[in-house]
């Protein structure tokens, strides 16, 4: 009798386990581990700097449409997705932002003179702290920011596929 | 090359009762297969895709040698080299007994599963078109000599549980006698004893080359392995009383899931549906096959051992006996592993149900297990004390009421919980050593000495860890060459940073010495960057005595030349490894102790 | 024994900063902030990395989150209002803390277990003896 009953516990949960891991395997849609920040406002607490040292009028980012993009000279896939970058504002009407992200500002500068500029503009945040809040773990991320909503979020490269999956249809 | 290995395998099975010579003939093709893979990694040879991904030539040779078994590929051929090792050693020993070829058979079904596994799924041996110049180089974490042997012991132990396994499922249809109980002790002691000194390995490796302070994580993996150990160690206690057929049932049970657990394992590893710091690049495919597997050797077995089970005569124990305590120390065992598998499994199945990622950190598995690792300990104390218990009862009563009060009236004071433990494991350790000192001078000969040593290791080791999680601390400043700082009574001094050349990497020294009252002592930090690949690593700056350890992390390098820095003070560092060492020993001892190997 | 080295312990962690001319990282912290910095940074994992939690991990991430959290406590925020914040910025996955109450079956399981089996065994133990 207590053999039985053990029997039946342990196999219901070898079943319960092994249909689990199979699950588990099956799953095809890849769960971000770090949540992404769509559907959050854009929170600035700061005074914001561009490239120059200007400073960055903070409604222009919470205005309309606009598409945030973080880099950095030492980052070598924003140096991949720079090229794809360029050809979005060229053949589209977006409003394309950059965030450099813990980087020098001569390296910066040269980076964008050496690979061409699509940034109407970018910030400078040396520190990070601005990108910090903004849930930024690494460079590169792109934002969409529409109103000052974030609606669309990339932690990674943005190809053509990612574009069209994740930002073509704001456009 | 291939072919070799499919026909050699389908012809093991086949012909397996013809004896032991087919299972060295078996071992010594593995063995040309991975001594060829070897020598393409000691030549450099790229255009085999596995020695492109995990070598360069910059490596220096011994870590070409080790790269063999770096990935998945390559480890789980080595595994399955040891289990054919394991196999000769198997029948070479024993292989006149009746239920030898019942135990070949079933190890050579696992052997076979774990071919087909490798050649289907994770072979080593293919190559690109065109050779390339330079590989991708060994992941710098493991270029170093504790890691080097670290997963050969490991897969040594994983290996040795499918012997004991396949020696549990003989005994089933063969039945258990005298000889059987010897060889299964022999062999699962073994393989505890490689399975501990595996997880010892990683921790030491984990300590001084993470550059963490710390040397168990609860991370995923490291569960993992804790799982079998967990197992066997009930199993090879249960093994104890086997003789006189005292819960027979039970130590079969725990038998076959010790093996099971450990397949469990190899799948949750190498089909990377956890994330941790140790997981192989994953392939949905491996683990399909890893999990079916899995559920062939789960149902069969288990299907084998409950039609079986009314054959096995088993005894039961009286109460407070010593065999009614070994199946608490079991239950509290078992329920530990419990917990860690709760804890480790859990976030899967949040993923799968709730499709919510979340993390089960260290804090709950610390919390439930310390209390029932002073259970274990306790039960300790009561085995040391049965027998008095029974011949003289007055005074054991009296002795158990004293300590009882002494711990009420601790209790009644406002000490914290951990501080409360740390004197109740003091208490037990100085009690046991008083009890084997007595013992020594009476008698002039400690009755089973591997058991008392052994647990008295485990006291000592839990003292370690307690002490060292108390009293710890660390701290993060900012030094420039030439700084110190007073950190607990310390004095820390960066003396000098330099950057220099090394063979395959490039490295930033920095210099300290660490002053307290007279001593000084000298330590190095590192933070490397490898040239093939630009991963940067830190090499913490470690030195060592009894009590304490200084442990330096170097950082990042500010603006004005300062560098972060990060130093810590670690109490009983020393105190853990040797208690494990002892504890080692004393069940290499308690194993091969009656065999007169 | 244990108690003298606790003052002992006090009396070096108030002489503590007087760090001769290094600067001490999170300076502005009293020694019971730091220690709550340090349970936070020991129960936040590092967002960015495979495992591992803030106050060991290397990557930049952790620093600048361990600074961020330095500031928090500086300007007042409770351990509770920290985890909050970095839950709703990273997601469950961050938070190393297990909860009591939001995952009673994750606690009470096993100790049922342990209480259930340990009765069974000794009733039947009992029940055989006689």
């Amino acid at each position: 009798m207590a053999t039985r009953s053990f029997l039946v516990l342990i196999m219901a949960l070898l079943v319960f386990l092994i249909s689990t891991f199979t699950a588990s395997l099956m799953q095809t849609n890849e769960i971000d581990l770090i949540e992404n920040q769509e559907g959050k406002k854009l929170y600035i607490s700061e005074d914001l700097y561009d490239l120059n040292g200007n400073k960055v009028a903070v409604e222009s980012l919470l205005e309309g449409k606009v598409l945030l993009n973080v880099w950095a000279s030492w980052c070598i896939t924003c140096l991949v997705e720079h090229p794809f970058l360029k050809k979005v504002t060229e053949s589209k009407d977006v409003e394309l932002v950059g965030i450099n992200y813990k980087d020098q500002d001569f390296n910066a500068e040269k980076y964008l003179i050496d690979n061409g500029d699509p940034y109407s503009f970018s910030v400078h945040d040396l520190s990070g702290s601005f990108s910090l809040k903004l849930g930024v773990t690494g460079a590169p991320e792109t934002f969409l920011v529409i109103d000052g909503v974030i609606v669309s979020h990339r932690i990674g490269e943005v190809n053509m596929e990612v574009w069209n999956e994740k930002f073509a249809q704001y456009f | 090359m291939l072919c070799a290995f499919i026909f050699y395998a389908s012809l093991n099975k086949k012909f397996i009762y013809l004896g032991s010579k087919l299972t060295l003939a078996n071992f010594s093709v593995l063995f040309i297969a991975c001594a060829y893979l070897s020598f393409q990694f000691l030549q450099d040879n790229f255009a085999f895709i596995y020695v492109f991904e995990n070598s360069s030539n910059l490596l220096p040779t011994y870590y070409k040698f080790s790269a063999f078994w770096s990935a998945h590929e390559g480890s789980f051929l080595l595994m399955i080299l040891l289990l054919s090792g394991c196999m000769v050693l198997n029948n070479w020993f024993f292989w006149e007994e009746k239920w030898m070829p019942i135990s070949n058979a079933t190890a050579a079904f696992i052997l076979f599963f774990y071919l087909l596994f490798q050649i289907f799924t994770s072979n080593p041996f293919l190559t690109f078109d065109v050779e390339p110049n330079n590989g991708t180089d060994l992941n710098p974490l493991l270029q170093d000599p504790l890691l080097a042997i670290h997963p050969p012991v490991l897969f040594t132990g994983y290996v040795l549980y499918a012997i004991t396994f396949s020696l549990v499922i003989a005994g089933m249809f063969r039945g258990f006698g005298k000889e059987l109980f010897k060889k299964l002790k022999f062999w699962a002691g073994l393989s505890w004893f490689t399975l501990t000194l595996a997880i010892l390995l990683g921790s030491i490796w984990a300590y001084y080359e993470l550059g963490w302070g710390g040397y168990w994580f609860w991370d995923p993996v490291e569960n993992i392995v804790l799982l079998p150990w967990l197992a066997g160690t009930a199993f090879t206690h249960s093994l104890i009383y086997s003789k006189n057929k005292i819960l027979l049932s039970w130590m079969v049970f725990l038998g076959i899931s010790t093996f099971l657990l450990s397949i469990l394992g190899s799948f949750i590893v190498r089909s990377g549906i956890l994330n941790s710091v140790h997981s192989f690049a994953s392939d949905p495919s491996r683990g399909v096959f890893l999990l079916s597997l899995f559920a062939i050797f789960a149902f069969s077995s288990l299907g084998l051992f409950f039609s079986k089970s009314v054959l096995l005569k088993s005894n039961w124990p009286e109460l407070m006996s010593k065999q009614y305590l070994l199946l608490l120390n079991n239950i509290v065992l078992l329920v530990i592993l419990l917990i860690v598998f709760l804890g480790t499994l859990y976030p899967i199945v949040t993923e799968v149900f709730y499709e919510q990622k979340l993390s089960i950190g260290p804090d709950y598995f610390s919390s439930l297990i310390s209390p029932l690792v002073f259970v274990l300990i306790g039960l300790f104390l009561a085995e040391q004390f049965l027998s008095n218990l029974k011949a003289n009862k007055k005074n054991t009563l009296l002795l158990l009421g004293v300590f009882a009060l002494i711990f009420l009236v601790l209790f009644g004071t406002d000490l914290s919980p951990i501080n409360l433990s740390l004197i109740f494991v003091f208490l037990v350790l100085v009690i046991l050593l008083m009890r084997a000192l007595v013992e020594l001078t009476t008698t002039k000969d400690i009755k089973i000495m591997h058991k008392v040593l052994g647990h008295l290791s485990v006291v000592m080791l839990t003292l370690a860890v307690l002490v060292n999680h108390q009293y710890s601390e660390s701290i993060d400043v900012k030094l420039k060459p030439g700084d110190q700082v007073e950190f607990s009574g310390s004095t820390l001094k960066l003396n000098s940073i330099n950057i220099e050349g090394k063979e395959n990497f490039d490295t930033v020294v920095a210099r300290f010495s660490v002053n307290e009252t007279s001593n000084e002592k000298s330590l190095i930090s590192e933070k490397r960057v490898y040239k093939v690949g630009g991963v940067i690593t830190s090499e913490t700056g470690i030195s060592t005595s009894i009590i304490k350890d200084y442990h330096i992390v170097l950082g990042d390098r500010y603006q004005d030349g300062s560098w972060s820095i990060r130093f810590s003070i670690n109490y009983g560092i020393m105190m853990i490894w040797i208690s494990s060492i002892i504890l080692l020993l004393s069940m290499l001892y308690g194993t091969i102790r009656r065999h007169g190997y | 024994m244990k108690n003298l080295l606790n003052i002992f312990k006090l009396i070096v962690a108030l002489s503590l900063p007087f760090s001769l001319c290094a600067e001490n990282l999170y300076s502005n912290l009293n020694p019971e902030e730091l220690k709550r910095l340090n349970y936070l940074s020991d129960n936040i994992r590092c967002p960015k990395c495979s495992y591992g939690n803030i106050s060991s991990s290397n990557a930049p991430i952790s620093k600048d989150l361990k600074e961020e959290i330095a500031e928090l406590i500086n300007i007042g925020y409770s351990n509770e209002e920290i985890f909050d914040l970095m839950e709703k910025r990273y997601g469950d996955y961050v938070i190393l803390k297990t909860d009591l109450d939001d995952n009673k079956t994750l606690f009470l399981v096993p100790l049922m277990i342990l209480i259930i089996s340990i009765l069974l065994v000794t009733t039947y133990t009992i029940k055989k003896s006689k």
